[in-house]
């Protein structure tokens, strides 16, 4: 290169992207229907599976007869455990912590299944109708034994044994205290005791699961496609599983049509499709349909909890006492044992409640595990905190805005430790920077909650009851322990970033992009990202946690920064020239005297285009592995009013404000998005959705016909968002997640708010519901409550 | 129009006994003349055969309308309807209304709006906002909601979902989620 060919200018004004709300480039492809889903994958060559699941919810596997199946037309094998050879057939748990017992699902029934809908057998065939008829031709002779799906039943002595080589159903357990564990009440101290419980739900993304496996590079190595959340550890499964090296094993997963954390799991499929791809040397192909992943795909929520707080006079919360028990299912989900551990670590939420005891479980049942679902354990944490925050209120005659003032954590105790959780990724919680009291005054503001008392009469003289629900919440997010990407400089100047996090929808090719945009100084159009492959990205955590903004993002823009260095290095190589007299601006260098002058990136490419560095695989590029030893929490105030149809049951939800801090904000269009979004499933949660089994342990909601989720008359008429922006140290850029929070506060505000609608009423809003409009009329025919108790 | 090649699919229901069915489709104004299966739904043979993925398949039962297509000027669930009940009919699907590159007015309301995020019930979405367009449905009326009760979504919380739908209808006051700095 010579000096004529350096472009002398100033470098130009860089847009600046992170905070604006920048229109979503993924939205073209998805609204032209051709997103690239794994269903939308061409697979002409590949033979269809379908799984052959328990249709018993607890029995010994006598005999599995295939003849009458593999004479079916167009059916190419039948396999059972029998023919499918693993190494290791567990799927992993990633919170046993020690004293755990083993409850790890296995790929596939050997002698035992144990919920209706665990895989036995796999028809293989040409097409799925073939394969489905071959199905239903594979005579499985059970042994019923007698089930047990209650949890709380499950526990008694005698109850039957999932595992009767582990001598009980109690397969977790955690113990957390903060404070003075042996707290009691005092004279004049207000007890309230009582047991909540959570019904049972599932995700439902619109997107069912579904895995493609092949052999690849001359039948060497595996390829599985898989609407995962998780590609990397998937593929640490799948080499484990198998007994291959990881290098012989890629995992790529396309764009998700939803998750929501029902893909954040290593499932049986994942790993029984890839071994009938080894098996017959094939590729084959699994859809998972909608009927199958109502029994096969992991639910969530259900847990039962009692609680007893101890609250002073003037409305402090003195203690916590806790004891909860999950209904997890089966077997162990890959975080299974998250949701009940988040109820001790995360109740007190933006409360001090100096004292804490708590106790959670696991226990197993015949039912489908369970897994995490948006918010984790969070909601049911945050539910119990607040319906106790609003009896102690009614008891003690404050006002329910009053008594959360008193109980709050101030922004000058921040940053504070909560005391140990339990997790086995997070030995303590510790609440960064916010501002508590501010979050609540403002969601109050925007809710007028001053103005509520008129409004309620003005709905009851339209024969309306009004209620009005408060919820706060602190919520884990951006969790680490850490995560990788990789940018590379491309020949015509463009940077192409590898980012292990997947994009479910949350729009994580838009907000990578930006951030990798606004720290190069470049337009957002000079950059590509690619996601979902291990072969790109071989070492990374996922997506979940609320963690692919703020910690996917965040290694994105780190590796950016130092691309800048390479850059930097490889250009003042080429000038040779001094590298500090190189100056990363604008997006391009600078070149301080005596050769005065401004590259753009562009133009770099171009010149380092012909450098050795930039050829084969190596290229300009950058790696950045970022360690996050410590979680960031976000904050939020949700109120919700409701209005209920006394004479239908019929329940809307008229207004609906958020007021929330996620720190530094990327986009508040997707932001606002997120909340919208969460706070909607939050709503089908808890007057909606259950997943229901009868006694014998058969699953009644099969379908979407009986598994009612909010539609598009659900959505508040009138949604307010107020974003507060406090960063946090604990990320190096100030974020925090945003993804879950919608979903934690609905299901207390919306509950809070059901039961100061039906004040007058003598019942109990001890639970998640749903608060049906049957479950309204039944209330509604109480008896009234006595009006001195309100 | 893909998926012309043989795949074992199609092989093997050649090679079964199954009775098919001639029919004669119209498919995005380009006319199809296929042998299927009695049993092969309708949402397979778009997909499977034709190669048009952009409708989805959510529940297979008809409730969650990511399958919807236009037959014969009407929204329709493409998951419940065998190919073989199609015989005669003029089929619309979203690779049929794109434009040969970008996006659309409809499409952009969309985007703008942020009307979508995972994407995969999009196209069902946008079907039936295209089939209300062509009945000239008002944006105020209530038949808004008839059509948008048929479609689940779980990301959005419809909220914007309804901004962009009044908006491709022609409305002229926008509802927005308020927000404060």
């Amino acid at each position: 290169m010579t000096e004529d060919k350096i472009i002398y200018a100033r470098p130009p004004r860089a847009r600046r992207y992170v905070g604006d709300a920048v229109l979503r480039a993924e939205d073209e492809c998805l609204l032209r229907g051709a997103g690239g889903f794994l269903a939308d994958i061409p697979t002409p060559d590949a033979a269809e599976i379908c799984v052959v699941r328990s249709t018993e919810a607890q029995a010994v596997v006598r005999a599995i007869r295939k003849e009458r199946a593999l004479a079916s037309p167009g059916v190419i094998a039948v396999l059972t455990a029998d023919d499918l050879d693993f190494v290791d057939d567990a799927l992993p748990c990633l919170d046993m912590i020690p004293g755990t017992l083993d409850a790890r699902q296995r790929v596939i029934a050997r002698d035992r299944v144990r919920y209706v809908g665990q895989p036995v057998a796999l028809v293989v065939a040409a097409n799925r109708y073939f394969a489905e008829d071959a199905s239903a031709l594979v005579e499985v002779m059970y042994e019923p034994l007698p089930p047990v799906t209650d949890h709380m039943a499950a526990m008694n002595p005698g109850a039957a044994l999932l595992y009767p080589e582990l001598g009980t159903n109690i397969v977790y357990q955690v113990t957390q205290h903060d404070g003075n564990a042996d707290f009691a009440a005092r004279e004049g101290d207000l007890v309230i005791r009582r047991r909540y419980e959570f019904h049972r739900q599932t995700a439902v993304p619109l997107e069912p699961r579904g895995v493609i496996a092949s052999l690849i590079d001359n039948g060497e190595r595996l390829h599985v496609e898989s609407c995962t959340q998780l590609p990397q550890m998937l593929r640490t499964v799948l080499a484990g599983a198998f007994g291959l090296r990881l290098a012989q094993v890629r995992v790529t997963a396309p764009r998700l049509g939803g998750g929501f954390g029902c893909k954040e799991m290593v499932y049986p499929e994942e790993l029984l499709v890839a071994a009938v791809a080894r098996k017959l040397q094939r590729t084959v192909r699994w859809l998972e349909d909608r009927r199958e992943h109502f029994a096969a795909t992991t639910q969530a929520r259900e847990e039962t909890v009692d609680a007893e707080a101890v609250v002073a006079a003037d409305g402090t919360f003195v203690g916590l006492r806790l004891k909860g028990w999950a209904n997890i299912g089966a077997a162990f989900g890959l975080v299974g044992n998250t949701p009940i551990t988040a109820m001790g670590a995360m109740v007190r939420g933006p409360y001090r409640v100096p004292n804490l005891d708590a106790k959670m479980f696991s226990v197993v049942t015949n039912k489908t595990p369970l897994n995490v679902l948006r918010g984790a354990g969070a909601p049911q944490a945050a539910l119990v905190m607040e319906r106790l925050l609003d009896e102690a209120a009614l008891s003690l005659g404050i006002d329910r805005a009053e008594i959360r003032r008193r109980n709050l954590i101030q922004p000058g105790e921040l940053p504070l430790d909560r005391g140990a959780t339990g997790f086995a990724n997070a030995n303590h919680i510790i609440y960064d920077e916010g501002d508590y009291p501010r979050c609540l005054e403002t969601g109050l503001n925007l809710a007028e909650y001053d103005n509520f008392e008129s409004d309620r009469k003005a709905a009851a003289a339209r024969g309306k009851l009004r209620g009005l629900g408060i919820a706060m919440y602190v919520e884990i997010t951006a969790v680490g322990p850490y995560e990788t990407a990789r940018i590379a400089l491309q020949p015509d100047g463009t940077v192409l970033l590898f980012s292990s996090i997947m994009p479910v929808g949350q729009g994580s090719e838009t907000t990578q992009r930006q951030l990798v945009a606004e720290e190069l100084g470049i337009a957002i159009e000079q950059v590509a990202i690619r996601q979902g492959d291990t072969d790109e990205v071989p070492d990374a955590v996922g997506t979940f946690a609320s963690r692919g903004a703020a910690v996917g993002g965040a290694v994105g823009r780190m590796a950016a920064r130092e691309l800048v260095k390479t850059i930097l290095n490889c250009l003042a190589a080429e000038l040779n020239r001094d590298p500090a007299d190189l100056v990363w601006e604008g997006g391009g260098v600078s070149i301080a005297e005596p050769a005065e002058g401004f590259i753009p990136l562009a133009e770099i490419a171009a010149r380092l285009g012909s450098l050795r560095q930039f050829e084969g695989a190596k290229g300009i590029e950058a790696k950045y592995r970022i360690h996050i030893p410590k979680p960031s929490y976000s904050y939020a105030t949700h109120i919700a009013v409701v209005e209920i149809d006394p004479q239908t049951g019929r329940l809307e939800i008229p207004r609906y404000s958020v007021a929330h801090d996620c720190g530094k904000i990327v986009n508040p269009l997707l932001v606002d998005g997120q909340i919208v979004g969460g706070v909607v499933q939050g709503i089908g949660a808890v007057l909606r959705e259950r997943i229901v089994y009868d006694p014998e342990g058969k699953l009644l909601t099969r379908a979407m016909m009986d598994y009612v989720l909010p539609g598009a008359s659900d959505a508040p008429a009138d949604f307010k968002i107020s974003h507060m922006e406090t960063p946090t140290s604990f990320n190096p850029f100030g974020m925090r997640g945003v993804g879950e929070g919608g979903s934690i506060g609905a299901h207390a505000a919306v509950a809070n708010a059901v039961a100061d609608a039906l004040r007058d009423y003598d019942v109990a809003v001890d639970g998640s519901g749903p608060f049906t409009p049957t479950w309204i009329m039944e209330a509604l025919s109480r008896p009234l409550r006595d009006p001195t108790l309100r | 129009m893909a998926g012309t090649d043989p795949t074992i699919e199609k092989m093997a229901w050649a090679d079964s006994n199954e009775s098919q069915t001639e029919i004669h489709v119209v498919v995005n104004g380009k006319e199809v003349h296929a042998s299927v299966p009695d049993r092969l739904l309708l949402s397979d043979f778009l997909r499977e055969r034709l190669g048009l993925t952009a409708l989805k398949v959510g529940c297979a039962e008809g409730a969650c309308g990511a399958c919807t297509i236009v037959i014969d000027g009407e929204a329709a669930r493409s998951c419940i309807m065998l190919a073989a009940q199609a015989e005669g009919a003029e089929i619309l699907t979203l690779e049929g209304i794109n434009a040969p590159q970008g996006l659309d007015h409809v499409q952009k309301f969309f985007q703008q709006d942020h009307a979508l995020q995972c994407g995969y019930c999009t196209p069902g979405w946008l079907m039936t906002v295209y089939a209300m367009i062509k009945r000239s449905v008002h944006p105020d009326s209530q038949e808004v909601g008839q059509y948008l009760s048929g479609h689940i979504c779980r990301c959005t919380g419809y909220r914007n979902i309804w901004t962009a739908v009044r908006r491709a209808l022609g409305a002229t006051s926008d509802e927005h989620v308020d927000r404060e700095k």
